[in-house]
C-alpha cells in the first residue's frame, strides 16, 4: 500500500513583508516562532533557514537535558525548561521520545566531591532534585562502572540528578516546526540571509538570496553561526566558536539506564533507545566553522570510556560527527534585544547548552519580542554584562571545562 | 584527514601539538584614558572572521614558541597570507 506522506510544515512562497523575521530554523528559532503565535497572537512570522530545519546544533547535540547548573540565574531557566518538555510534547502531540533516565556526574577526587556538594546544595535550595552519591551507590545505579582503584582516576562518588534525561533532537525540531506552521508561521528553508537593513538605528529589512523582506523585528537564532549573522551588522560578540565532536557505537543490549558523565575523563555517554552508546567529549580548543571530525577523538572516547566502564572494550563506533559550540567567557548565553539596534534580538552564545534551553528560551524570548520588555528570567543574560566585567558564576564549576582550563 | 600548523622553528606539525591563542587583535590599548567599556571590548569581543584570519598559536608540545599564522576558519586549514 502506498502511503502519501504529508509535509509537516509545508513550503510557502516567501513574502516581501513580515511582522517578525527569525533567522535560523533550529529549536531556538522555531520555539520562539511557536510561542509568539501561541501566547501573543503574532502569527505573521517568517523563519529563514539557510540549509534545512535542524541542520545545525539542533541536530548535532547529544540531546541530554538537565537542570543541575551551578549559578542561580542559569538554574532557574534550565529547571523551568526541564519541566516544559512533557507539557510541550502533549501540547504539540508529537513524540519527542523523552527518556527521563536521570544524569550521573562522576567525581574522581576530593576536589570534585567538594564542587559537587556546592552544586547539589544550590540545586536543593531551588527545589531541584539532585543528590550526592558515594562510589557504591554509583555502582548500584550503573553496574557497568568500575569502582575499584584500577582506573587512573578512581571513582570517588557522583552527583545524581533524577529529573534529567534525553530526548530525540530531530523530533523536537520537527514537532516545533509543525506546531508553529499550524499556527500560521511560515518556514522558509534553503534561503540564506545576506544582510540586515538598518535605518536610523532601527531594523527595517532583511536581505536574502530570494529577495528583500521588510520587517521591523529580527531575531538572530543561528546558534554556532550567530557570530557570522551578527557580523552582517558589523557586531562583534564575546564568543568563541569551537567544534565539538560526538559519536555513536554499534547497538548493544540495554546496559546503561542513565546519562553518565565524567569531568576528569572529559567524556559523557548514554545508551539510546536503539541500543547505541551515544558519547561526546570536550571541544577542540580552536575556533572554526567547519564540522570536520578527527581520529584524535575516537581514540580519546575509547580510552576514556573503557577506563571506568571496562565492559565497553571491543565496542565499535559506527558514526562520528561534529557541531559548533558558541562559547562565551562565562558559559552563560547572550539573550538581548533592542541593543545596539532597535528591533534586533540576539539569542546566541549557548555553547553546548543550546538544546536543553531551547523551548523555555523561546517562550520568554517571544514575550520579550512581543512586548519589548525583557522578562525577569532572561535579564541576567544581557550582552551588556561584558561591558561591565560582570560574569555569571557558571565557569566556577570545576566539573565543566573549556579551552581556558 | 589531518590538520597541521607550520611552526617557525619545528616546521609543519600536527595541530594537536599546539595551543590556540587568539585571533590577532592588535596591541593592548594604552592605559591612559582607557574606559572600562573599551577595555572589556578588547578583552572579550572578537571578529570571528569566517574565512582567512591571522591568529596566534603556541607550540605547547614542541619548542614553546608563540607565533602567528593565517588559517581559514571555514576549512580549518592553514593558508598563505591573502594579498
Amino acid at each position: 500500500m502506498k502511503v502519501k506522506m504529508k509535509s509537516l510544515w509545508g513550503k510557502p512562497p516567501l513574502r516581501t513583508c513580515y511582522d517578525t523575521v527569525i533567522i535560523g530554523g533550529g529549536i531556538h528559532g522555531l520555539a520562539t516562532a511557536y510561542f509568539l503565535a501561541r501566547d501573543h497572537g503574532m502569527t505573521d512570522t517568517a523563519v529563514i533557514e539557510r540549509r534545512y530545519v535542524g541542520y545545525g546544533g539542533t541536530g548535532r547535540n547529544t540531546a541530554i537535558v538537565r537542570a543541575n547548573q551551578r549559578s542561580q540565574e542559569n538554574l532557574r531557566l534550565y529547571d523551568e525548561g526541564l519541566k516544559l518538555w512533557p507539557k510541550l510534547i502533549a501540547e504539540l502531540d508529537f513524540n519527542m521520545m523523552f527518556f527521563n533516565c536521570g544524569n550521573l556526574n562522576l567525581a574522581h577526587g576530593e576536589a570534585a566531591i567538594g564542587a559537587m556538594r556546592l552544586q547539589v546544595s544550590t540545586a536543593q535550595f531551588f527545589g531541584v532534585i539532585s543528590e550526592l552519591l558515594d562510589a557504591k551507590q554509583c555502582k548500584e545505579l550503573v553496574p557497568a562502572l568500575d569502582i575499584s582503584d584500577r582506573p587512573t582516576y578512581p571513582i570517588f562518588g557522583g552527583m545524581y540528578h533524577p529529573p534529567g534525561g534525553t530526548l530525540r533532537h530531530d523530533a523536537v525540531a520537527w514537532g516545533l516546526a509543525k506546531g508553529a506552521a499550524a499556527k500560521g508561521v511560515r518556514i522558509h528553508q534553503q534561503v540564506e540571509v545576506t544582510g540586515i537593513g538598518v535605518e536610523k538605528g532601527k531594523v527595517v529589512s532583511v536581505e536574502t538570496t530570494e529577495g528583500i523582506i521588510r520587517t521591523p523585528r529580527v531575531l538572530i537564532a543561528t546558534g554556532g553561526y550567530g557570530t557570522q549573522t551578527a557580523g552582517l551588522l558589523g557586531l562583534r560578540l564575546p564568543i568563541h566558536v569551537l567544534p565539538i565532536q560526538a559519536m555513536v557505537s554499534q547497538p548493544v543490549k540495554p546496559f546503561l539506564n542513565h546519562v553518565v558523565s565524567s569531568g576528569a575523563y572529559h567524556v559523557y555517554c548514554n545508551q539510546s533507545l536503539k541500543g547505541e552508546l551515544v558519547t561526546g567529549s570536550h571541544m577542540d580548543p580552536w575556533p572554526t566553522y567547519s564540522t570536520h571530525v578527527t581520529a584524535q577523538y575516537i581514540r580519546h572516547q575509547a580510552e576514556a570510556l573503557t577506563e571506568f566502564m571496562p565492559i565497553l572494550r571491543g565496542l565499535r563506533f559506527m558514526r562520528i560527527w561534529a557541531g559548533l559550540a558558541d562559547m562565551t567567557p562565562d558559559m552563560a548565553p547572550i539573550v538581548d534585544g533592542n541593543h545596539p539596534v532597535e528591533g534586533l534580538y540576539l539569542d546566541c552564545g549557548w555553547g553546548y547548552f543550546g538544546f536543553k534551553s531551547g523551548p523555555v528560551t523561546g517562550k520568554y524570548l517571544a514575550q520579550f519580542m512581543a512586548t519589548g520588555e525583557c522578562p525577569e528570567i532572561l535579564k541576567p543574560f544581557t550582552q551588556r554584562r561584558f561591558d561591565q566585567g560582570r560574569f555569571l558564576g557558571e565557569i566556577s564549576t570545576p566539573v565543566y571545562y573549556g579551552p581556558w582550563n | 584527514m589531518s590538520f597541521t600548523i607550520t611552526c617557525p622553528v619545528c616546521g609543519k606539525r600536527d595541530l594537536y601539538e599546539f595551543r590556540f591563542g587568539s585571533e590577532e587583535r592588535g596591541a593592548r590599548p594604552a592605559e591612559e584614558g582607557l574606559t572600562p567599556e573599551a577595555y572589556w571590548d578588547y578583552v572579550h569581543r572578537r571578529t570571528n572572521a569566517s574565512g582567512p584570519q591571522r591568529e596566534w598559536w603556541f607550540h605547547r608540545d614542541g619548542c614553546g614558541t608563540w607565533f602567528t599564522v593565517w588559517r581559514d576558519t571555514l576549512t580549518n586549514r592553514e593558508v598563505i597570507e591573502p594579498e
